[in-house]
């Protein structure tokens, strides 16, 4: 399946700009032909800080999507890596894949269904969220336990592209 | 003393919240609503070269990085005391009518509109862009969909990146467009205005035809008589890019009018101690608390509020549809919140009409777009209308353009007064002696989202269906009942 890893946030919000630094690990470590993981299956990597119909329209043609994000719960220690689907989300909840200007991800990707935009399936849209502390503040650092996560996030990307 | 709080809960929890106290007679006291305000942005740019700012402050708001790239932009040419040749004026302009047609085409259907096209009495699950395509038909998402596209087309000819606009610089634009670029960007100016026109249509028959509807906006529960702002040209016509700052009275008579540089003069920042969010008021007038008419200085700045504060607009359809607004609403400027939806539609009409108009301007592919800047940097100021109100970055820096010092003043700040007194008004209206009324979720939100308000930005999405969650205390502060919407 065609796949698209898409690292999302702010990358000058704190903890926000995970997303974004594991996404360039990922684009390192699938470059680098010694790495041993060059699947051709994964057709891009990329950043963008989108949500809802935005966000969509990004996924057009991808079949199978890895969204990395930062999430705050509170409820999960700072640095925890979770892994699901957009269909096990509860919908609203999933960081940029909601949108305070429009919709919700999996709102705008039926949206975009019934316009019969390519779109991939919501059990195909993957997300590895990284539980965040600082995302109030302006800064270019990551938190330390946040920083510390990102080679588990990064593992947790290859693992599902594998 | 009663104590109602309704929390939207976002994937940030504890995102914002509105907290209802009532008296003794279980009427509403007072309401606050409290939202995290994003902190350190001005911290943060201290020590970088000015000329970093129209990328740098993209990254505030993910719902209208174009809105902060052109008052960067503004400003940053205004630290180098340069004016910048009339295509780049043209060309930013241009960019910026195509991101307006984006924003209000979304805002309109997939947020405001839900709650006029299914009704404000719909289930909230149906309140929603997908429940507006069921309704009303397939043809509409396509359209939307179209529309979004075409606007970030034309973001990216010109502003290099679709989103994140990287092209404008102290002086005017890093390029300028092909003539081949002309003829497209044109094509789909066209189109916008067919889209903005059927969208009126869409609001005249399923809105305008329902007395239900036209109740609602004209009734009392989301009126407040106050001050209004927004940009105007030489002839006070409406302008979202430049011209001078009008502000009208509650009586509708212009009460001042003043050049960006000059707002330092005008606008004053009150502060509450239970919020992080400041509330800009009119100096002059001063602040009278969360109260409305003329002694108070709170004013609003929507698209409501850029048409109040005009003469009218500078293209000819959106002209007849202002009048055609004005003469349904009786008078000018009108007060009722609700009718910010219908405005937001004008200035669409009015964006795409000036696409066109400037997508036909035998300067607009001249390669005259940037003045090198000579004079030494010091202080800007770059004012621009952001879709949800007046913005204002102010930057000061060394002689170097080292940035030392950054105020800024965004669209949805303006509008913190106004929508704090819709909440209020709205749960007056909907809870007595105690007694809550069942449609309290949805009139509250259907007050702020009028607005189309921005807060936490780029990151910090409210939910597009804004989940509420209303938690009602008795007098002592016990939990005796919760209302919820969308909360998991």
């Amino acid at each position: 399946m065609k796949t698209l890893i898409l690292g999302l946030g702010n990358p000058i919000l704190g903890d926000d700009g995970v997303g974004w630094v594991v996404a360039d690990k990922i684009r390192a470590v699938l470059s680098d032909p010694k790495s041993g993981i060059a699947d051709p299956q994964v057709v891009e990597v990329d950043t963008a800080s989108l949500g809802g119909l935005s966000l969509m329209e990004r996924l057009t043609d991808a079949e199978r999507v890895i969204l990395v994000d930062a999430i705050f719960t509170s409820k999960k220690p700072v640095g925890t890596v979770s892994k699901f689907t957009l269909s096990e989300l509860p919908d609203l909840s999933a960081g940029h894949s909601a949108s305070a200007h429009d919709t919700s991800l999996r709102n705008a990707l039926n949206v975009g269904r019934s316009m019969d935009i390519p779109l991939p399936e919501d059990e195909n849209v993957f997300i590895v969220a990284i539980e965040a502390k600082n995302v109030y503040d302006f800064s270019q650092e990551l938190s330390p336990a946040v920083a510390e996560a990102v080679p588990q996030a990064v593992k947790a990307v290859i693992d599902l592209i594998n | 003393m009663q104590r109602i709080t309704i929390d939207p809960i976002t994937r940030l929890e504890g995102h914002g919240k509105i907290e209802i106290f009532l008296n003794e007679e279980g009427n509403v006291a007072n309401t606050y609503f409290q939202i995290p305000e994003l902190r350190g942005f001005e911290r943060f740019c201290v020590g970088r070269p000015v000329e970093e700012m129209p990328l740098l402050t993209n990254r505030i708001c993910g719902v209208c990085p174009e809105a902060h790239h052109m008052a960067a932009a503004k400003a940053v040419d205004a630290v180098y005391h340069v004016d910048i040749p009339s295509t780049a004026k043209k060309l930013r302009e241009l960019l910026y009518m195509a991101f307006y047609c984006t924003d209000h085409t979304t805002h309109f259907y997939a947020l405001g509109g839900p709650d006029f096209i299914m009704g404000p009495d719909a289930p909230v699950a149906e309140r929603n862009i997908l429940g507006v395509i069921h309704k009303v038909g397939l043809e509409i998402g396509g359209k939307v969909i179209q529309m979004r596209k075409y606007g970030h087309n034309v973001v990216e000819i010109i502003g290099g990146r679709k989103v994140h606009p990287c092209t404008s610089i102290p002086g005017g634009m890093t390029k300028g467009i092909t003539e081949e670029q002309r003829k497209e960007i044109e094509m789909m100016g066209r189109w916008a205005v067919e889209f903005a026109q059927f969208s009126l249509k869409v609001f005249n028959d399923i809105v305008l035809g329902n007395k239900a509807y036209v109740d609602l906006i004209l009734g009392d529960i989301y009126t407040h008589r106050t001050y209004y702002m927004g940009l105007v040209d030489a002839n006070n016509k409406v302008n979202f890019y430049d011209g001078k700052v009008r502000v009208v009275a509650p009586d509708g008579k212009e009460y001042v009018k003043y050049e960006a540089k000059d707002y330092a003069a005008h606008i004053a920042e009150h502060v509450e101690p239970w919020t992080y969010l400041k509330f800009p008021y009119l100096k002059n007038v001063g602040w009278k608390g969360l109260v409305d008419g003329p002694e108070s200085g709170i004013y609003m700045a929507t698209p409501l509020s850029r048409l109040n504060a005009a003469d009218g607009m500078a293209t000819p359809l959106a002209q007849a549809e202002y009048e055609k607004f004005y003469a349904t609403l009786q008078g000018k400027p009108v007060h009722q919140r609700l009718a910010i939806h219908w405005a937001r539609l004008i200035e669409l009409l009015y964006a795409a009409e000036h696409w066109v108009e400037l997508a036909t301007d035998p300067e607009i592919t001249s390669p005259n777009f940037h003045t090198v800047p000579t004079e030494k940097p010091t202080e800007g100021i770059g004012i621009v209308e952001a879709p949800r109100g007046t913005l204002t970055h102010h930057y000061w820096t060394d002689e170097r353009g080292v940035v030392t010092k950054v105020n800024l003043v965004v669209g949805t700040t303006n509008n913190n007064a106004p929508i704090t007194m819709s909440i209020k008004k709205a749960a007056s209206s909907l809870i007595k002696n105690g007694i809550v009324n069942d449609g309290l979720l949805n009139m509250v939100e259907m007050a702020f989202r009028a607005y189309d308000p921005c807060f936490g930005c780029a990151t910090h999405s409210l939910p597009g269906q804004m989940p509420l969650q209303v938690t009602i205390h008795d007098a002592d502060g016990n939990p005796v009942n919760v209302l919820k919407q969308f909360v998991d």
